[in-house]
């Protein structure tokens, strides 16, 4: 999920995906990168799992709060129905960081 | 149509007539390798070199008076100035020099250079953040320019680089983390034109920057209790499109400007005269800024400038009681 608190960022612009739907990823790994107006932000797995899904493509526009893509520990685990559910998710739910340049 | 972040609407403007214009030359506090206080010249140092995109020091007088020198000689200099504040530095060239230059040479001089600079309150405190583009208004000779979307900034920045004298473009800190459609193809945007952001038939609400964001969002609060609003993006402050604002204000027969700055000798005073000389039983109502120096607590700074429940409030008494062409103070938007 894009923080909700992103300094002054009203929207951002997914730039690339480092992962694709369904390959495995470590600690550490690069998984996408975004921009705001004025910052690059890296965002890393913390925790090893499998990407499930991509909500955006590359040059698409989000917001805070927009759910950009599902990692599951492992590659076969059921999948919620809804591309919003993970949006309730508990904050120690987070499984990667954000590192921004 | 792309979708662009507002500094790269303008980074496009700045290329496109850099590349069109040899003599178009930029001049600024970082805007070099750096790529500008709001990375809106991320680039342009490498694209066009440092002959062309020069750093200066913390000088604005120095660097306005520079770069109306350089234009009287030939060049078509844009002039950064990070905060509006720190453009009153600079007012004696703009002013005594460049914006007379045409009118003291009979037509022999000009002066075609432009200064962006960056007004607005977002957390920087008395002497950061000041709306202060009405006080340019007054001067012959200048053109001031003042956009809200990205797509705008980029037609308008483009028209100010080709202008044949002094124009000041006047953006807004809380319009660069937005993003907006800019046209794929060149467009020009003409001085003096307004965009009528939205129609209705009730009210006509007349705004600049970034309180005509917030001037639509009030507009749609409107709407839900059936009260419907012209919304009208003046863009250019000078010269003002008077024919948009008279057609909006003949059919709505009420109109209520907002502005971040002051309200005393502000923009609505403008319009407020210029409209009742066309439109003698035109109701209107300004709003704006208390009458203090902008806050820098968040808390109080909220409180001294107008905010969308601000706008509805004004717009509700302007259409609902008779007084309100003549509110108690001019700066109450309590």
């Amino acid at each position: 999920m894009i923080p909700m608190e992103l300094g002054d960022a009203i929207e951002v612009r997914l730039l690339q995906w480092s992962k694709a739907e369904g390959q495995a990823v470590g600690i550490g790994d690069a998984l996408l990168e975004f921009e705001t107006d004025k910052a690059l932000v890296l965002v890393s797995a913390a925790q090893p799992g499998t990407l499930r899904r991509c909500f955006y493509g590359e040059g698409e526009w989000m917001k805070p709060g927009n759910v950009v893509a599902w990692l599951s520990d492992g590659p076969d685990e059921p999948l919620p129905a809804q591309a919003d559910a993970p949006a309730d998710a508990p904050a120690d739910d987070l499984l990667v960081t954000f590192d921004i340049t | 149509m792309p979708k662009l972040f507002f500094r790269e609407a303008l980074a496009r403007a700045m290329a496109e007539e850099m590349e069109r214009e040899p003599r178009v030359i930029l001049l600024g506090q970082d805007i070099a390798a750096h790529g500008g206080s709001y990375a809106e010249t991320r680039g342009l140092f490498e694209r066009f070199g440092p002959s062309r995109v020069r750093n200066t020091p913390v000088a604005e007088a120095v660097t306005i008076g520079m770069a109306a020198g350089a234009a009287a000689a030939g060049l078509r200099p844009l002039v950064f100035i990070t905060y509006l504040d720190f453009l009153l530095l600079g007012l004696d060239a703009l002013v005594n020099y460049a914006a007379k230059l045409r009118f003291k040479s009979a037509g022999q001089l000009t002066a075609p250079m432009v200064v962006k600079a960056t007004a607005g309150a977002k957390g920087q405190g008395p002497t950061h953040a000041q709306s202060i583009e009405s006080w340019l208004m007054n001067v012959p000779g200048l053109t001031v320019l003042s956009p809200s979307t990205a797509g705008d900034a980029y037609g308008l920045l483009k028209t100010a680089l080709r202008a044949p004298g002094p124009v000041v473009f006047i953006d807004h800190k809380k319009l660069f983390p937005r993003g907006g459609v800019v046209p794929d193809y060149e467009e020009l945007i003409p001085v003096g034109s307004a965009a009528v952001r939205r129609e209705g038939r009730h009210l006509t609400l007349v705004a600049h920057s970034y309180m005509s964001v917030l001037a639509l969002q009030a507009a749609e609060l409107l709407s839900a209790e059936g009260i419907e609003a012209d919304v009208i993006d003046l863009r250019s402050l000078w010269p003002i499109d008077w024919d948009t604002l008279a057609n909006s204000a003949r059919r709505t027969g009420h109109v209520l400007s907002i502005e971040e700055g002051q309200v005393v000798c502000g923009v609505g005073a403008e319009l407020a005269f210029g409209l009742r000389e066309r439109i003698a039983t035109v109701r209107i109502a300004r709003l704006g800024a208390r009458r203090v120096p902008v806050a820098a607590s968040p808390v109080l700074e909220a409180f001294t400038i107008p905010d969308v429940p601000a706008i509805v409030r004004a717009a509700h008494r302007l259409i609902t009681d008779t007084a309100a062409a003549n509110p108690p103070s001019p700066s109450e938007h309590a």
